[in-house]
């Protein structure tokens, strides 16, 4: 297929892991954070593990907006979708996540109006052909997804549909980021970082991780060529003592972001003083919400929501794969009483997610089988 | 970008190559993993028939240099 079999092949990725291997220090082990769920999932959909040596350590970082959503928002969520007037319209892959009261996929099975959208827009559109409904669409994801939100919220105004609204979720990838380099006890060597998500914000978000914290950043696309690239790129600014913020993805990443998309952003949401994170817990300027301005299509300010803060469950160790403290092998209900048939806990049940990742791609254990190379 | 589908759309790293092969006002119509669909261009725009977009829940995100 044109633009990914160019980034799949197999000779190349033996020679790239020919480089790692000349580059890695026998028996000095290097934790390299993948920030983001879609980098775990190629980087096992795809075998990357094994074609590196044992010395480097993936660590899976909190880059799963489905995973880190708390129970209670879910909840919140929920009760919207119950209400009567109310059409709730999200991605499919937040059916299944489980609050306290369940999840929206069995809301729906109880008679609430819960529909799976592709985009916002498609939302706004349900708006427009049913105006005696109350449309609210779950806004959820990092700066990637966020532009869709904004964009929709500005057509919502220009053209006046008022029976559209945003219950808004949306959350930032760099306070996350502090947050784990500020945790005690966690040893990281260097990030790949988000390679969609610094689209919209730029590489020069990162800058703050080699400046405060000295470890490397490489801003990485998602195809198995990709990520070996920039486990060149990170052991060679390790090896050469360099601690910059590089750019594996030149063909779409910009310094600077979509300023477009910025300016949308910043027209439409304002940070949140703090929000819940799954495992990470409450974060300072972390999270998104509707500007004043935009009100009138703020689903928090339109409707009353419980708001109430649900733990998760005892048994599930969510937090502790989100900031990397332990593999989802590690986590004792992990492959027994989560799967992804019947999860637990976040990490499960996004496609994205860690546990599913290991568990879809036979991760069961700690044993590896590396190719030669 | 990746061309599989079973990815998280939420997260944004699902986010699709696709051409552009008719130009609206504020939308598009591309080609993406053999479909097609309109994809709002307010953040890219202005675009050209033959451009080559990174596109993610209905909006393109940006113009990739291939």
């Amino acid at each position: 297929m044109k633009y990914v079999t160019e980034f799949r092949s197999g000779a190349l990725a033996q020679k790239l892991a020919r480089e790692i291997a000349a580059l890695v220090e026998p028996g000095r082990e290097v934790k390299i954070m993948e920030v983001c769920g879609g980098h775990t999932h190629a980087i096992y959909k795809h075998g990357v593990e094994d074609l590196v040596p044992a010395e480097v350590d993936f660590v899976h970082g909190p880059g799963c907006p489905v995973c880190v959503i708390p129970m209670g928002r879910v909840d919140d969520a929920i009760a919207l979708a119950e209400r009567p007037e109310v059409v709730f319209t999200t991605f499919g892959d937040m059916m299944r996540v489980p609050g306290a009261r369940g999840s929206l996929l069995e809301a729906k099975a109880r008679g609430a109006d819960v529909r799976m959208v592709y985009s916002p827009l498609d939302a706004l559109e349900l708006a427009r052909r049913t105006p005696d409904r109350q449309i609210v669409f779950f806004g959820i994801g990092f700066e990637t997804t966020a532009p869709a939100t904004a964009i929709t919220l500005l057509r919502a105004r220009a053209d006046g549909i008022r029976n559209f609204s945003v219950f808004c979720n949306h959350v930032t990838i760099a306070p996350p980021l502090r947050a784990i380099l500020d945790s005690p006890g966690l040893r990281l060597d260097a990030f790949i970082a988000p390679g969609h998500v610094s689209t919209v914000i730029g590489t020069r978000v990162y800058d703050f991780i080699v400046e405060e914290y000295a470890k490397p950043v490489v801003v990485t696309a998602f195809e198995p060529l990709d990520i070996l690239q920039a486990v060149v790129m990170t052991l060679r600014q390790l090896r050469e003592g360099r601690c910059e913020v590089e750019n594996q993805y030149t063909r779409v990443v910009r310094r600077d972001g979509n300023p477009r998309a910025l300016a949308a952003l910043e027209e439409t949401m304002e940070l949140r003083e703090t929000f819940e994170w799954r495992g990470l817990g409450w974060i300072e300027r972390s999270a998104l919400r509707l500007r004043h301005e935009l009100a009138d299509w703020d689903a928090e300010r339109r409707f009353e929501l419980p708001g109430r803060r649900i733990a998760d469950p005892k048994a599930c160790q969510c937090g502790e794969v989100l900031i990397g403290a332990i593999k989802p092998w590690e986590c004792r209900v992990f492959g027994t009483a989560c799967t992804p048939e019947r999860p637990i806990g976040t990490c499960m049940v996004s496609s994205e997610g860690a546990c599913a990742a290991y568990y879809n791609y036979g991760r069961l254990a700690r044993r590896r089988e590396r190719v030669p190379v | 970008m990746s061309l599989d589908l079973d990815h998280c759309i939420t997260c944004g790293d699902s986010a699709e190559l696709a051409i552009v092969v008719a130009v609206g006002e504020a939308d598009a119509t591309v080609e993406l993993a053999g479909r097609r669909e309109q994809v709002a261009v307010e953040l890219v725009a202005p675009v050209s028939v033959g451009d080559r977009l990174l596109c993610h829940a209905g909006i393109a995100l940006e113009k990739v240099a291939l």
